[in-house]
């Protein structure tokens, strides 16, 4: 922005505006540059926002506020009324955008300004005005999930810019967007499998929201979900999201853990048994190289112990112990509880 | 083992605000009522209440009042929202001042930023998060005005928040998050509506959160951070299982993040110190027992005998004080 370094009061366009400082009677001791710049833009949006002057200008004052503080809700607020009383085209706004959302994606208010114009173009796509072109609000939606990809490759864990994401989905609900979701899912995880947001969105696109109509079979969903996460296991046996993942499948569809106990079994002992060069679909081995025993998958075979009841019981409690003594000892109190409950249980029984 | 360094941490939060020329001070102007609230606390629970002028920060929390929108904005000439709102409610009520809020109007301005799904939006803008939902029930809680709630819709939205890990996101979709675990339980805990959670699940993914190194994390496969101290505590203190955490590593952990120069608690060791870190680190400390500390009443994230005398208190469990 060219003006950028020029106060406000040498700009003849901003002559008629009476800037109303924040802290009357208060002269800052060390003004540093930038605070100056900072203070006499928003010195200048007061002024404007007492008046109630909604114009193009005030979309240049808002954007250099927002480049300064993008935490600054009343500039943002204040420019998306601007935006709408104009009649600004939006699709053209959500690009103008694109490098500050960028830039400051921790920020939420970025997102929520995205959200806004989104929710607006497809509330009134009859309205000529607010887009520039003959773009349907679908096609605008998927630009706005490849600009969405775009963000996450600079943060891959961004919580805004992924719940956004959810939220644009959901929202539109087309299903040309959900098509390609789990394509996207695949491409994250390749880039980074401990990604528990890109994990997450798996289970939202798969199990949620994303589930369409026409997909009655569901076995053949799920086989292709166990397959994919005993995968992910296999490369890396101690990846937290990839087991919560299975637990959530199973829970999710009421499977019992046991139907997992031959895949989960060799990730329980050290490298005692090297893996054969046999590929195993079903039950894919632990990688060579990785650590072992996975404290993980101990957990879960206790659990399927657990669930067996009984004298199981005995087996699970022998596995809590190996996780409090020696796998997982930072969580041991939580394993001695999970142990003196599953003695409790068997007392209660016998 | 290194000792919370309380005088200077003391000493950081009156240094709050005494560079008003910094750009740092006009850049965090829309956290300013929360960050008296955070300092405010942190004082309280190291016994240092009246380390800050009482009358200035009434003063402060009156000129931040917003008379078109009937809340409070986080600085004099900002909007009202909910974020600040419970914010300057928390800090009149330490301060025994509620007497100069018009309580019928913040309550109006409340009720009128819950949306038709149950969630609350932060303010007219209409961004919604579970944590604006937390701050109107906690707010009404301290007004003592929840009988005016739709209690089944709210509850109703934070019901759809829950994922298959028993962890709670900002909104229906998103992902677990301890910060988000630490608002619906509490607003669940204040409603008394925890039948909703699903405790062993839950308890184990808040247990999980706990690193090698003792700090705790929001998210699986993330760095540990100072702040969840507080909430992944918070919400283990409601479900009483705060024993399940390693109370020793996690304390080194939060000490191990003090700024021994100039006080205050940064997010993790080395780095710079800020105020939200300082309360969510002596928050911790207290609910872990840490000697000479006040108690915490981790729903409300205020001093327990302040909510004891309001009779709000709830079923959690801190771990005991120890002398040493």
């Amino acid at each position: 922005m060219s003006s950028v370094s020029v106060p406000y009061a040498e700009q003849p366009q901003w002559a008629d505006v009476v800037p109303l400082p924040q802290y009357e009677g208060v002269e800052p001791l060390a003004p540093i540059f930038y605070t100056n710049e900072y203070k006499d833009a928003t010195d200048y949006l007061r002024g404007i926002v007492k008046t109630g002057e909604k114009s193009q200008r005030v979309l240049d004052l808002t954007k250099h506020i927002i480049q300064l503080n993008p935490a600054h809700y009343t500039a943002w607020q204040y420019r998306y009324e601007t935006l709408l009383a104009i009649k600004s085209p939006l699709d053209v706004e959500l690009e103008l955008m694109d490098e500050i959302a960028i830039k400051h994606m921790k920020t939420y208010q970025v997102w929520h300004h995205r959200r806004l114009l989104m929710t607006h173009l497809l509330r009134n796509t009859d309205e000529a005005s607010t887009s520039s072109s003959s773009r349907s609000p679908s096609q605008l939606a998927s630009t706005e999930l490849t600009f969405i990809a775009r963000t996450l490759a600079e943060d891959a864990k961004n919580y805004h810019t992924w719940s956004y994401r959810q939220w644009l989905l959901a929202f539109f609900n087309d299903d040309s967007l959900w098509d390609r979701e789990l394509d996207f899912v695949d491409s994250m995880l390749n880039h980074d499998i401990r990604n528990n947001s890109a994990w997450h969105h798996r289970f939202f696109v798969v199990f949620q929201s994303g589930v369409r109509e026409g997909e009655k079979d569901r076995d053949r969903i799920l086989r292709r979900e166990f397959t994919y996460v005993k995968q992910n296991i296999s490369l890396a046996p101690n990846n937290a999201s990839s087991w919560n993942y299975l637990r959530g499948i199973l829970d999710y569809n009421k499977i019992p853990y046991s139907r997992l106990t031959s895949f989960v079994q060799p990730y329980t002992v050290p490298h005692a048994d090297v893996p054969s060069d046999l590929v195993d679909l079903e039950d894919p081995p632990p990688s060579r190289g990785a650590q072992l025993p996975s404290p993980g998958a101990i957990e879960f075979l206790a659990d399927v112990y657990e669930e067996e009841g009984g004298n199981s019981i005995l087996k699970a409690t022998e596995l809590w112990k190996s996780l409090a003594s020696e796998h997982d000892t930072i969580r041991r109190r939580y394993w001695n509880s999970r142990m003196k409950e599953g003695l409790r249980a068997i007392q209660v029984k016998s | 083992m290194s000792r919370l360094l309380v005088p200077l941490h003391v000493q950081s939060i009156q240094n709050l605000g005494k560079s008003q020329d910094e750009l740092v001070y006009h850049l965090t102007a829309h956290l300013r009522m929360n960050a008296v609230y955070w300092g405010l606390t942190a004082l309280c629970i190291m016994d240092h209440k009246d380390a800050l002028d009482r009358q200035e920060m009434i003063d402060f929390v009156t000129s931040c009042w917003d008379d078109e929108a009937g809340g409070f904005g986080a600085h004099p000439d900002h909007d009202a929202h909910l974020l600040s709102t419970l914010s300057a409610i928390q800090i009149l009520i330490i301060q025994d001042a509620l007497d100069c809020v018009d309580v019928d109007r913040v309550v109006k301005f409340i009720l009128s930023l819950q949306q038709p799904s149950g969630v609350f939006a932060g303010d007219r803008f209409g961004e919604i998060d579970t944590r604006f939902l937390f701050c109107a029930v906690n707010a009404l809680s301290l007004l003592g005005r929840l009988s005016e709630l739709d209690v089944e819709k709210t509850v109703g939205y934070i019901v759809q928040c829950r994922n298959f890990d028993g962890g709670f996101g900002s909104s229906i979709g998103a992902e677990s998050h301890a910060a988000q675990v630490f608002v619906c339980v509490g607003a669940l805990a204040i409603l008394d509506r925890l039948d909703e959670v699903d405790v062993p699940t839950l308890s184990w993914w808040l247990a999980e959160r706990q690193l090698p190194n003792g700090g705790l994390n929001g998210r699986p496969e993330k760095l540990e951070d100072v702040c969840y101290s507080f909430w992944v505590l918070s919400a283990m203190s409601i479900l009483n299982k705060v024993h399940w955490i390693d109370a020793e590593k996690l304390t080194s952990f939060i000490l191990s993040a003090q700024d021994t120069d100039n006080g205050g608690i940064a997010d993790r060791p080395g780095d710079m110190p800020d105020v939200f870190h300082t309360l969510f680190g002596v928050a911790g400390l207290s609910i872990l027992g840490y000697p000479g500390l006040k108690d915490l009443d981790p729903v409300y994230c205020m001093p327990a005998d302040l909510i004891e005398r309001m009779g709000l208190r709830k079923g959690w469990k801190n771990l005991e004080r120890r002398t040493s």
